[in-house]
């Protein structure tokens, strides 16, 4: 054997077991990934009214990831897929949310980034989470259907005070408001002047008046200056008491809500109210598996967001509106919904619509608030 | 008066804020961690549990009034392996307590340093129902396992409290102490049952079983967080009936009326015991939970 060989033969030795290592091993850990999560939305409707043929449609999928980023950071985001309510094309994607927050300042917590910000009550909730299939139409009207989404910073203090008196402050990056007039994005925080940074506050109040009962009051304020030079400026109250019986919390129970929302614009001359409307609602649970509820809801000054029939009339102005809906939650993870709604205004348009919605969850899913 | 009357349960609710007196204030996600907790703090702490002792730990409405109620703690003790996971991410964040934040002195988890059962083997598949990914949470079940967890409080009570840390030691040593002499006494009691089948709402009872040698026959829902089908009920109770299985036993927060259905069918009886301290009035604290257990059981095995 030449030195040569015999050099090889140990060198042979000692990369046999290197090489069996490589194969098993990654220097790319996975340990620390985020938790991963994934929620779709199918809807199947029929409305006569509607200019549109029934049947069913994606109606978005929801990508989210969390994980802790160090001792001081958590990092948190929802990328959602969704198809144009229009058309039924689904190529909208959108950074719904990703931000940050830490807990490491007593009392106070900061969330930093593109968020869904504090505002009311419905204007909190993923659209998987709506009691309703619908939002209110005064959602659309004033914050958005899906809440108000932007990129920001927000300190939430919770008081001192001897019940739950949680105090939200926000500042937002200016924005404009949506073009197709989709109720997504209806405020126009568009101004160009550096002196607008658009703002909130939100005050939420809990109290438990029992065990199993609680009380919550809420109002919130959210103003920025727009491309017109006017401030504009949403205006909130929302009223909740919530039973959860202790002893069935996966059985019963039930919630009353309801929340106003006004929309004004004003400079130092002049001052318009622009929309205003509420919803008043009741939910049941009856038994682990079902849910029933219960939406009656008015809007002043709608803008066409429940568009009927676009070439003929169009559902604006003072709009009311009734739903009923029946969900049944196969698990914790899967929920079929059906709603029957029926809306018309003073020009006596009449939208009614059977809804059925099929909700699914996988993976991690951030546990939804109470 | 009616006025009045809301106003003192309004009152009543603040008080379950801490109060600020104690040495250490100390939260738990579980009645029988704060029956601990009080075992092994005795008067230097001060403790309150999150989840009642008649409520599902698993479905604990994360009330903002429970993040209120934590936001002074000093410690706070999880169940872990996830029993709590569903609403403890709300809690305590919410909380804004940076002193009993996963990862900071006062976060703890007390399933740590238990031999768990049931952790899955291969990939974990929600086909299974609602399971606990990480293995089967209940190990509180064991009186046993409470030893562990008082040993694992007062070594961070003592962390955190250094000047009391005598006491914390010699309090966990009586605990221990006390709960090997009640064992002796349970073990004794239920010595002739050893073997007997036993049906089970939830897989919330195994690390009790194990314990005291009875048999798991199986469980009232058919999978983790599923409510069983009058199909399933009734060859569940077929099966039973087949087996000589006599004993149903459920908690105050799972369906009565399925677990009386399902005894009924088997003929078999149900009884309502308490997983949880708090879970019936006499269930006071561990030693008692396990009074009421272990009594209870001798009477259904004894047909009494
Ligand atoms: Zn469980």
């Amino acid at each position: 054997m030449s030195r040569f060989k015999l050099f090889l033969f140990i060198g042979a030795l000692f990369c046999v077991p290197v090489l069996s290592q490589a194969q098993t091993r990654s220097i790319i850990s996975n340990l620390a990934n985020p938790a991963i999560g994934m929620s779709a939305l199918f809807l199947g409707q029929a409305a006569p009214n509607l200019n549109q043929p029934y049947g069913i449609q994606f109606q978005e999928a929801e990508l989210s990831v969390i994980s802790t980023v160090d001792p001081y950071w958590t990092l948190a985001a929802n990328l959602v897929f969704a198809a144009d309510p229009t058309n039924g094309v689904p190529d909208i994607v959108e950074a719904e949310e990703a931000y940050a927050t830490t807990d490491s300042i007593p009392n106070i917590q900061i969330k930093v980034g593109q968020m869904r910000t504090t505002f009311g009550k419905h204007g909190l909730l993923h659209t998987h989470a709506f009691p309703f299939i619908q939002a209110p139409i005064i959602m659309g009207n004033t914050i958005g259907f899906e809440g108000f989404k932007d990129a920001g910073l927000e300190a939430a203090w919770l008081t001192p005070l001897p019940w739950y008196c949680e105090l939200t402050g926000g500042m937002y990056a200016p924005v404009s408001n949506d073009i197709n007039g989709q109720g997504n994005h209806p405020l126009d925080f568009n101004s160009n002047a550096h002196d607008n940074i658009p703002y909130l506050g939100h005050l939420k109040n809990l109290f438990d008046l029992d065990d199993n009962t609680t009380m919550e009051l809420g109002a919130s304020a959210l103003t920025g200056m727009g491309d017109d030079s006017l401030h504009h400026q949403v205006l909130g109250a929302d009223f909740t008491v919530r039973n959860v019986p202790l002893n069935q919390s996966n059985q019963r129970g039930w919630i009353l809500q309801a929340e106003y929302l006004k929309k004004v614009s004003f400079n130092s001359a002049v001052y318009n109210q622009e929309t205003d409307g509420w919803y008043g609602s009741f939910q049941y649970r009856l038994s682990q598996n079902w849910w029933t509820g219960i939406r009656g809801e008015e809007a002043f000054n709608a803008t066409p967001d429940l568009s009927v029939d676009p070439t003929e009339n169009s559902l604006t102005g003072h709009v009311q509106r009734a739903t009923v809906d029946v969900a049944w939650l196969a698990s914790e993870f899967s929920e079929m919904r059906l709603d029957y709604s029926l809306a018309r205004n003073d020009a006596g348009t009449v939208d009614n619509r059977v809804m059925l919605q099929f909700n699914y969850v996988i993976g991690f899913h951030p546990p939804h608030s109470y | 008066m009616k006025y009045a009357k809301a106003w003192i349960l309004l009152l009543l609710s603040w008080t379950l804020t801490l109060p600020a007196f104690a040495d250490l204030k100390v939260a738990t996600s579980l009645s029988d961690l704060a029956s601990v907790a009080e075992a092994v703090g005795g008067k230097h702490v001060s403790v309150i549990s999150l989840c009642k002792g008649y409520e599902d730990p698993h479905f604990v409405p994360a009330k903002p009034s429970l993040m209120k109620a934590i936001q002074d703690a000093d410690i706070f003790v999880s169940v872990g392996l996830e029993l709590d996971g569903g609403w403890l991410p709300l809690v305590i964040p919410g909380s804004r307590n940076p002193k009993i934040q996963p990862g900071s002195k006062g976060f703890v988890d007390a399933s740590e340093g238990i031999s768990v059962l049931d952790k899955p083997v291969g990939t974990v598949s929600r086909a299974e129902g609602d399971i606990h990914p990480l293995g089967n949470p209940h190990y509180y079940a064991d009186p046993m396992n409470l030893t562990i967890v008082a040993d694992h409080l007062a070594d961070v009570f003592s962390d955190l409290d250094p000047a009391n840390a005598a006491d914390y030691s010699a309090n966990a040593k009586d605990f221990d102490g006390r709960m090997e002499k009640e064992l002796k006494k349970w073990e004794k009691e239920l010595k002739p049952y050893k073997g007997s089948p036993v049906v089970t709402y939830h897989e919330n009872f195994k690390y009790f079983t194990k314990r005291f040698g009875l048999k798991d026959f199986g469980t009232v829902e058919p999978k983790p967080g599923i409510p069983p089908s009058p199909r399933y009920l009734d060859e569940t109770a077929a099966a039973m009936k087949e087996a000589g299985v006599k004993v149903v036993l459920y908690q105050p927060y799972y369906d009565a009326d399925t677990a009386q259905q399902l005894a009924r069918k088997a003929g078999a009886t149900a009884y309502l015991i308490p997983n949880e301290v708090g879970g019936v009035d006499e269930a006071k604290d561990v030693f008692s939970k396990f009074d009421y257990i272990v009594s209870t059981l001798a009477k259904a095995f004894g047909g009494k």
